[in-house]
């Protein structure tokens, strides 16, 4: 079944710029998702809208359950976690703290143990500087933490904004690397959002492009990737 | 279709006749009411002074200060003390006027490298140095007991009781100061103070010396400040301690921000609120009034952040804009045109709708303050 | 021994101006904002714990229940009030917190009076002598007290999940909504745990200065100034700054002529004044306090 299902969603900043136009877009459960399109076509601001962090209106259901009146804060407790462009880490508290925030909602303590091990196993670079303010890590490791803070709150969907977002290239391999391998181990689904589309798609299985605030074209990657006039007109080649 | 065009807030006209009939009831007015009442006008117009020298600080260069009580003290101990000593009227509101300018552009010094919370806790410290410090000083300012002084007698000449006398020239020389101030922030030097308000960074961007700016405001604030001192004393003869008490500069901020920033008619209905509020209350102890002023505070900044004058050209424009809205729902040919420009001019700049709330920070994230 | 006799007095109320510069810097940290009223949230608080001995309470009791009834207090200002104005000019927030000051000044002046009041003090008024030295109970109490309210809050904010959610939240707001964390709710309590350090300070602080609706402005000024040292943002460092200020004044209000007992005031404006322009983030600060 669907996990995560928008119908014609929009929304607004609140000085009351509209970005999205009706936005229908169905996730499945355990798959990855990829957001496509041109800057400034609605790709951040649709997971912003799922997050509750823009003034939303239409339709959007989560697991059956209508979200669209929810906050923040009580739409992650429902187990969405969105790693938001630029990292979005707790800049003034240590690594450590940030998975601990990550965890703060847990009540098993034992499984959330288990869950920061396999976390440092992922990103080996964190565990030396776990005890580092979070603010003084490398871009890179910075991304790391945020991707593992997000999981350390046991999500049923991932939102990833931008995760290669002013990495070195080789970082970005490592990150991605990673989370192609997320969906195995955390059993989860993964809507990522990419200016390098030829990253994304590579490892998607279903694929959205949006044009200005709207859904252009929606269908598996795979057909997405080999299908030349979409390349040409909306992936730049 | 330009919807930059800009109304009027409220015509030109209108504005000279209000002036023109206000002026003209002030005139006559102190030959018919009791010498309380002139006094009680005589104080709002000394107070209006002193808020206006806050409104040129606090509202055009958006620099807070919470310690004005300060200086109007040092001006009105000035008086005080240089009318006791038998100086020339004309030199004793020379100095002051010059001495808290001075001590303004000292405190300046420091405080022009500060905004918002610093110079707010800097400033609010004033008055408790000023208030101990005019006590130490008794051989000067007569301790904790304060000053009476012989000051604003009438002239024999002028057939006028000393309540009409000291309406008149408190009045006059309001009047005077008020003009001055008003015309201070128009043009060039008002553009300049806007900017500096909105965007420190731009301001020095454009080439605009921000700090000179800030601390020729600064000193004609304190000496505004000072002045109303002087005008005060000259009303009430008197001065104390209990004349600049700590909650005194937060009082007069209040009065400012209910009166409307950014607007010489506001200034004025400050000044009627700060000096009317303890009569209403009608209480001897006239602390209490504090309750009021904070309550109307707190009212007008959830309900009316442009104050009880911006509140006022609200409605003068809406008057406009309804009765624009009446026009077009009648078959009649009104344009869209019009109702565009009407429409548009409601959107005016900040300087026109005097309000605190349009120069909203950045971002609403706080995480903006780890910059 | 003249000295150490105005270190032991400094400490002392070094110690309350410690409690109120915590109550700031929790805010401070917590919303960016700096809360001129928290003074006399205390005042108004203090005057419920003075109505409460009147009716025969114990002292202790009756400040503890104010201290509890000021949790509500402080959660209502941020939840009514503060957030409404969220996200606005810095100038706007100073004069919604001066407002509320003399409001709440006009509403303990119109219930109680203007007239000071003694306050019974949390401790026997003993005299210990200690080498030449006359320590109170009281003043030896006032220290130990605030050892232990750092020592609590040091375990809440380094020990707790509470506190760790605290900590997030005045990092960053919106990445801790993005954790689930309830962001609305720990301000509120950000605001109510200040608001009962507030009332500590404004009851420990009432035996020797007598109640009094403007009790508590000199001891803002103090606050404010060892807040300012310490960074604002650091609970440490206000504390320390506060026993430094509370020694300085004591010291230059006995050794220094102009100064005196009368304008100990200016000693903390000058050092706040000084550290402004030389290092606005404080002595012990990471951060910017001051914007430019």
């Amino acid at each position: 079944m669907s996990l995560l299902e928008l119908r014609g969603v929009h929304a607004s900043y609140s000085d009351g710029g509209q970005v999205l136009h009706g936005v229908d877009l169905t996730v499945q459960e355990g798959g990855v998702t990829a957001l496509l399109g041109a800057n400034g076509a609605g790709k951040t601001s649709t997971l912003r809208a799922v997050s509750g962090m823009l003034r939303r209106g239409g339709s959007l259901r989560f697991d059956g359950r209508e979200i669209t009146s929810l906050r923040t804060d009580e739409i992650a407790r429902l187990g969405i976690a969105h790693v938001p462009q630029g990292r979005g880490t707790l800049t003034g508290l240590s690594a450590l703290d940030n998975l601990r925030v990550g965890s703060a909602r847990r009540r098993d303590r034992r499984e959330v143990e288990r869950d920061l091990e396999r976390c440092l196993n992922l990103f080996p670079r964190l565990r030396q500087r776990l005890g580092s303010t979070a603010g003084n890590l490398s871009g890179g490791e910075q991304q790391m933490l945020a991707i593992a803070r997000a999981l350390m709150s046991r999500p049923r969907l991932l939102l990833l904004d931008e995760p290669s977002l002013g990495l070195a290239p080789k970082i970005t391999v490592e990150v991605f690397e990673a989370i192609a391998g997320l969906r195995a181990e955390w059993s989860l689904a993964i809507v990522i959002v990419e200016q390098n589309a030829d990253l994304a798609l590579g490892m998607a299985q279903q694929a959205v492009v949006l044009e200005s605030g709207r859904v252009a074209i929606a269908g598996t990657a795979a057909a997405l990737a080999g299908n030349d006039d979409v390349r040409q007109a909306y992936l730049g080649g | 279709m330009n919807a930059r065009i800009r109304q009027p807030t409220v015509p030109w006209l209108v504005r000279v006749a209000a002036v023109v009939v206000a002026l003209a009831v002030l005139v006559i007015l102190p030959q018919q009411s009791t010498p309380y009442d002139n006094l009680q006008i005589t104080l709002v117009a000394a107070w209006a002074v002193v808020i206006a020298g806050l409104n040129l600080l606090t509202g055009y260069a958006g620099q807070i200060s919470l310690g004005q009580a300060a200086f109007f003290g040092i001006g009105a101990y000035t008086t005080a003390i240089t009318a006791l000593h038998g100086w020339p009227v004309v030199l004793s509101f020379a100095l002051a006027f010059l001495l808290p300018a001075t001590v303004g552009a000292l405190v300046a010094i420091p405080a022009v490298r500060l905004r918002g919370h610093a110079l707010a806790m800097i400033t609010i410290s004033l008055p408790l140095v000023a208030v101990p410090l005019a006590k130490r000083l008794d051989g000067l300012t007569g301790g904790s007991q304060g000053l009476t002084t012989p000051i604003g007698s009438a002239p024999t000449w002028s057939g006028l009781a000393d309540d009409q006398w000291a309406y008149y020239v408190v009045l006059t020389v309001a009047a005077a100061l008020l003009a001055l101030a008003h015309v201070a922030v128009r043009g060039r030097t008002g553009r300049a103070l806007s900017l500096i308000r909105t965007s420190e960074v731009a301001a020095v961007t454009t080439g605009i010396p921000v700090r000179r700016y800030k601390m020729v405001v600064f000193a004609l604030a304190s000496g505004y400040g000072g002045a109303g001192g002087f005008l005060y004393v000259y009303c009430v003869r008197f001065v104390s301690p209990e004349s600049l008490d700590f909650l005194l500069g937060i009082t007069l901020l209040c009065s400012l921000v209910v009166g409307g920033l950014r607007s010489s008619a506001g200034s004025v209905v400050a000044a009627c609120f700060y000096v009317y509020v303890p009569n209403l209350v009608g209480d001897i102890n006239p602390e209490k009034s504090s309750l009021i002023y904070g309550a109307v505070l707190l009212l007008v900044l959830l309900f009316a952040p442009a104050g009880i004058a911006g509140a006022a050209r609200g409605l003068w424009r809406r008057r406009k804009l309804l009765a624009r809205k009446l026009a077009t729902s009648w078959p009649a040919p009104s344009t869209p045109t019009g109702y565009l420009a009407v429409a548009g001019s409601t959107e005016t700049s900040q300087e026109e709708n005097g309000g605190l709330t349009p120069t909203r920070s950045t971002a609403s994230n706080p995480s903006s303050k780890t910059r | 021994m003249g000295a150490l006799q105005q270190v032991v007095d400094g400490l002392s109320a070094g110690s309350i101006y410690a409690a109120l510069a915590l109550a700031l810097v929790l805010v401070h940290r917590a919303t960016g904002v700096v809360n001129f009223a928290q003074g006399e949230m205390g005042v108004l608080m203090a005057y419920v714990a003075w109505s409460l001995t009147s009716a025969g309470v114990p002292v202790l009791v009756a400040v503890l229940a104010a201290m509890a009834l000021s949790f509500p207090l402080g959660v209502a200002t941020e939840r009514f009030l503060i957030r409404r104005f969220h996200g606005q000019d810095g100038l706007v927030i100073v004069v919604v917190t001066v407002g509320l000051l003399i409001l709440l000044n006009g509403i303990v002046g119109a219930i109680w009076g203007y007239v000071s009041k003694p306050f019974p003090s949390l401790f026997p008024n003993e005299v210990i002598r200690l080498g030449g030295v006359a320590v109170t109970v009281e003043q030896i109490g006032n220290l130990v007290v605030l050892l232990a309210v750092v020592a609590g809050l040091q375990i809440i904010f380094l020990r707790t999940r509470f506190g760790l959610s605290l900590r997030a939240v005045a990092d960053n707001r919106e990445s801790s909504a993005l954790s689930g964390l309830a962001v609305n709710r720990l301000l509120m309590a950000g605001w109510g745990m200040a608001a009962a350090l507030g009332t500590l300070a404004a009851c420990l602080i009432a035996p020797k200065i007598f109640l009094d609706p403007s009790m508590m402005n000199a001891v803002l000024v103090y606050s404010l100034a060892a807040a300012v040292l310490g960074g604002l943002d650091s609970p440490v460092g206000a504390v320390v700054a506060a026993l430094v200020i509370g020694v300085a004044e004591n010291i230059a209000g006995a050794y220094i002529d102009i100064i005196g007992t009368d304008l100990k005031i200016a000693v903390p404006l000058l050092l706040m004044v000084v550290v402004l322009l030389g290092r606005p983030q404080g002595i012990f600060g990471r951060r910017e306090v001051v914007r430019v």
